[in-house]
């Protein structure tokens, strides 16, 4: 069965054909090796129950008597067991930044996130992972999680429903997204980091669940480089903060010099606490921002 | 305190109007473009950058900031008032004293002479240092103190525009001993040998702004005064005058009128010109006179059937002044006494005052001592209707409410008293200064018996006899009452006999006639009288009427109360023209005079250039004095110009930051 027969028409934006082809060959990669709940195609801490060997040990009472290995007791005398690496499931967690800034840019940079989001989904889906997309909104919700390609219409469904609305601080949404989903794995945060309460408590949440954490910073070419002119008086669309400028160029050189800076900062902060942090257009395309750049930056081989 | 407008109040509307432009225009600049936009996270930080960083980076490049330091420093330049360096010193004291006569009205130079002079007196006052205090005076014949000593230019500047022309001649004299009141310190001299000098001296600078048309004033001292004097008007001016307008009868046929008028032409005026005459506004006669450069010639008019009325004498087209081209003379108003002779039959009285010249003046009613006793009499007493009575050795019950003049006999009442009879009586003296006595010799006459009087406390003794005064005049109330202490006639002895002489001297009858003049207010010349403007006049009325009210040529109406004076005094002539004096409530006049310039220093307008004051000749002020121009409104305009071409910069962004 095709998978993109899966894709209706109308998630066709969010996830066009032609890019599962290339997807269906990835997968995700989780630096840090994580138990999962349930048998996957993933290599576990545990021992279990696949081809591949993986130790020996001391029979213990108690044990299941299928894994002694006979031959070895033949030889020795001795019971040993013999352990198999278990194969199981990845918890790849989803979270797009849903605020209002996210609606900005051509396309917006929700598009932009949710697209990506459709794409590595579809990548976890194919390899068997545990799937959680949410929004900022919807984090003190608990979402559900998808396994199956069978489920691709379903989660292709929830990310398309994540609008832009009003959402609580980073911090807040970050902490009920944490307390809602307990397992460890991997956590993708697509984000503008546009708070001002500020990004860094957010993530420092989520390190301290020992989360394998990517945060994408995407920004729209508006913010990248302003082409706004004249006597402007600037609205925040999310707190209604009002600023009046005169739009000058030497205004537009201080306006880059702290987009640097805040770029800047973020990397060394993610860099500090091993996080991956990937700086991204909103404008650039999809199958572009999964094969080279995520590639690169190993979220996906 | 008064509050001094230093602006007319369409400036001060334009004043309001520039905080409010700039409150409009503030508006105008917060009309911002509304964007919307993720976050302002970054455009926060980077707007409080440029506040913060920009500041000393940007100074070089910023022209707004340029513009707005020029606009602020030329501001500040204008309110210190910068200017060309004066030629005055400090700290100094300047009389200034403008003159606002009738001459000052030529209008040789821009606007008028006073314009000019006013003008001068304005640049001079706003080149004044600080420290500099000056008065302002106007003075025409008299001072007039528009401004006390003052360092505020202010009050000064609108001192001097407060001075209006008047028709006035020209006295400088007052002026100048005021400002040496001044300047000069006070003097208290004990019998020449002890001089002292009570007050410091003032020194002070006359700034006199005048044309200089006044008599030499030989006895100012001037001492610690300098005067800088400062001609104002051009040498050439052509200007005709009437100097003099008077009417008269014709001696040889009185029921004629003639007017003469005196012209005169002044300056480069070769030229013939119409003299017109109007009475009461309407044109009875013109004339063309030839008149050549300083020289007069003479009009004459004759005028018939002319009762009454204004006569206005004009000179046709304009000059430079015109206040001389018009000359008026009144005919006064026709009114005769109504005169009441009580008399037991008296010849010499009665042929007395029968003459022509008692006949234009008065009416004279004759009557019997009985008629003093009839309702007529008191009949016609209520109505006011005597002007005056005379009692010839007869005496009613009480004294009658009008003038009266008494032959041998005592009024009654308390007032006066009577002597014994005593003779023969010799003439010692007379007052000839009083309007009744006038003209009369009284040296030779001679009298055989009389009462000397004892008149009341405010008489004044006309004729003094070697035993007491025989003929005194004394106020009752409003009216006069006179008495003379003889009889002409001695009724007492039959047949009656003469008692003196002085019924068949020429004086008899000149004493009556001047008697009926004063004490009956009666006019008995045509020709009303004029004088200068400025100058009061004295006008004696019929008693009757307590209140006056006289109408000035420009139709103010101004009252009058008479009192207890015998005659008023008008001081408000201020205009040139005729007034009329009008009783309370009545439509016809009672008298009239008129107001005519009539001076030749006035109406020649060659400015001197010399001025001879008390001892020392003051010549004209080299003008380099009026060397300061004000900097201050070109550097406010600028300051706005600047401001304007900010606004223009800031909405435009012209400038690259």
């Amino acid at each position: 069965m095709g998978d993109s027969e899966l894709v209706e028409g109308r998630f066709q934006q969010l996830l066009p054909a032609e890019l599962m082809g290339k997807l269906e060959r990835m997968e995700l990669v989780s630096r840090k090796i994580f138990r999962g709940r349930m048998k996957g195609e993933r290599r576990s801490p545990r021992k279990g129950q696949s081809v591949e060997f993986a130790d020996f040990r001391n029979y213990t009472p108690g044990d299941d008597l299928r894994f002694i290995d006979w031959n070895l007791y033949a030889r020795l005398d001795r019971l040993y067991l013999k352990l198999f690496l278990e194969e199981e499931d990845l918890h790849f967690f989803g979270l797009i930044d849903n605020s209002l800034s996210m609606s900005f840019g051509q396309p917006s940079k929700l598009e932009a996130a949710k697209r990506l989001m459709a794409a590595l989904g579809y990548i976890g889906l194919c390899r068997g992972d545990r799937i959680v997309v949410q929004g900022h909104s919807q984090a003190s919700r608990p979402a559900k999680a998808h396994r199956s390609r069978a489920s691709l219409p379903q989660l292709l469904d929830q990310i398309d429903r994540i609008q832009p609305e009003a959402t609580p601080s980073f911090r807040e949404a970050v902490q009920s997204f944490c307390i809602r989903n307990p397992g460890r794995g991997i956590v993708v945060w697509v984000t503008d980091l546009m708070d001002k309460s500020g990004y860094e408590s957010a993530m420092r949440l989520l390190m301290a669940r020992r989360m394998d954490l990517y945060v994408i910073h995407l920004l729209s070419p508006e913010e990248l480089q302003p082409q706004a002119t004249g006597d402007l008086r600037l609205t925040d669309c999310e707190d209604g903060d009002q600023r009046e400028v005169s739009i000058t160029p030497g205004l537009l050189a201080r306006y880059q010099e702290r987009l640097g800076a805040f770029l800047e900062g973020a990397k060394n902060f993610c860099q500090r606490r091993t996080i991956s942090y990937l700086p991204a257009r909103s404008d650039l395309a999809v199958d572009r921002l999964v094969n080279d750049y995520l590639r690169q930056r190993g979220l996906v081989r | 305190m008064t509050w001094l407008s230093a602006l007319a109040p369409w400036q001060w509307a334009v004043m309001a109007a520039v905080p409010l432009a700039i409150f409009l225009l503030y508006f105008l600049k917060l009309k911002r473009q509304p964007l919307e936009v993720p976050s302002t996270l970054l455009w926060r930080q980077a707007v409080e950058d440029m506040r913060v960083n920009s500041l000393w980076q940007k100074l070089r490049r910023n022209l707004l900031l340029l513009l707005q330091l020029l606009f602020v420093a030329a501001l500040m330049l204008a309110a210190l008032r910068p200017g060309w360096s004066g030629s005055m010193g400090s700290g100094k004291r300047y009389i200034f004293l403008i003159d606002h006569s009738a001459s000052m009205s030529a209008t040789d130079v821009a606007g008028s002479r006073l314009e000019e002079a006013k003008r001068l007196a304005i640049q001079r006052i706003d080149s004044l240092q600080r420290g500099d205090v000056a008065m302002v005076v106007a003075f025409s014949d008299r001072a007039d103190v528009k401004q006390g000593f003052t360092q505020d230019t202010r009050r000064l500047r609108s001192a001097v525009e407060s001075i209006q022309p008047t028709q006035r001649t020209t006295q400088v004299s007052e002026a100048l001993r005021a400002a040496s009141g001044l300047a000069n310190p006070g003097r208290v001299s004990f019998g020449g040998v002890n001089d002292v000098q009570v007050a410091e001296a003032m020194p002070a600078t006359v700034i006199l702004l005048s044309d200089g048309a006044f008599p030499a004033v030989p006895d100012v001292p001037l001492d610690y005064l300098t005067v800088d004097y400062t001609p104002v008007g051009r040498d050439e001016v052509a200007n005709a005058a009437i100097l003099s307008f008077s009417i008269d009868r014709n001696p040889e046929h009185p029921e004629e009128i003639e007017a003469y008028a005196r012209l005169g032409a002044f300056g480069p005026m070769a030229d013939s010109r119409t003299i017109s005459l109007y009475r009461n506004d309407q044109l009875l006669d013109a004339a063309t006179v030839t008149l050549s450069p300083e020289e007069e010639s003479g009009v004459r008019f004759g005028l018939d059937d002319v009762e009454e009325g204004i006569l206005k004498l004009q000179i046709d087209g304009e000059d430079a002044l015109a206040a001389d081209n018009t000359a008026y003379a009144a005919l006064r108003p026709v009114r005769r006494t109504n005169l009441l002779l009580v008399s037991r039959g008296n010849n010499a009285l009665e042929t007395a005052l029968a003459t022509d010249s008692v006949a234009k003046l008065a009416q004279v009613r004759v009557e019997s001592p009985n008629f003093l006793d009839g309702e007529e009499y008191r009949a016609l007493l209520e109505a006011g209707e005597f002007d005056l009575a005379i009692f010839d050795q007869c005496v009613p019950k009480e004294v009658p409410p009008c003038n009266t003049l008494w032959f041998g006999i005592q009024p009654p009442g308390d007032g006066w008293n009577l002597q014994e009879p005593q003779g023969p009586l010799l003439v010692l003296d007379w007052d000839r200064e009083h309007p009744m006595m006038q003209y009369l010799e009284l040296g030779s006459i001679r009298i055989v018996e009389g009462q000397p009087l004892v008149p009341p406390e405010s008489a004044t003794t006309l004729l003094q006899s070697d035993l007491g005064p025989l003929i005194a005049v004394a106020p009752r109330g409003p009216f006069q009452d006179a008495v003379v202490g003889f009889p002409l006639i001695d009724h007492r002895q039959s047949p009656p006999t003469v008692n003196t002489d002085w019924l068949i001297k020429r004086s008899f009858p000149l004493f009556l006639f001047s008697s009926v003049e004063f004490l009956g207010g009666g006019v008995s010349l045509s020709h009303a009288r004029s004088v200068p403007p400025g100058e009061s006049i004295a006008l004696t009325m019929n008693r009757k009427y307590p209140k006056l009210e006289i109408v000035a040529p420009d139709g103010k109406r101004i009252q009058q109360d008479r009192g207890d004076q015998q005659s008023i005094v008008f001081s408000q002539t201020e205009r040139i023209g005729p007034y009329e004096v009008f009783a309370e409530g009545q439509t016809q006049p009672l008298e009239r005079f008129t107001v005519n310039l009539f001076s030749q220093k006035e109406s020649s307008l060659k400015p001197q250039r010399e001025l001879s004051l008390g001892e020392e000749t003051i010549p004209e002020a080299v003008s380099t004095l009026w060397g300061r121009r004000e900097l201050w409104r070109p550097l406010l305009l600028l300051a706005l110009a600047l401001l304007a071409l900010e606004w223009f910069v800031f909405n435009r962004r012209i400038w690259v930051g």
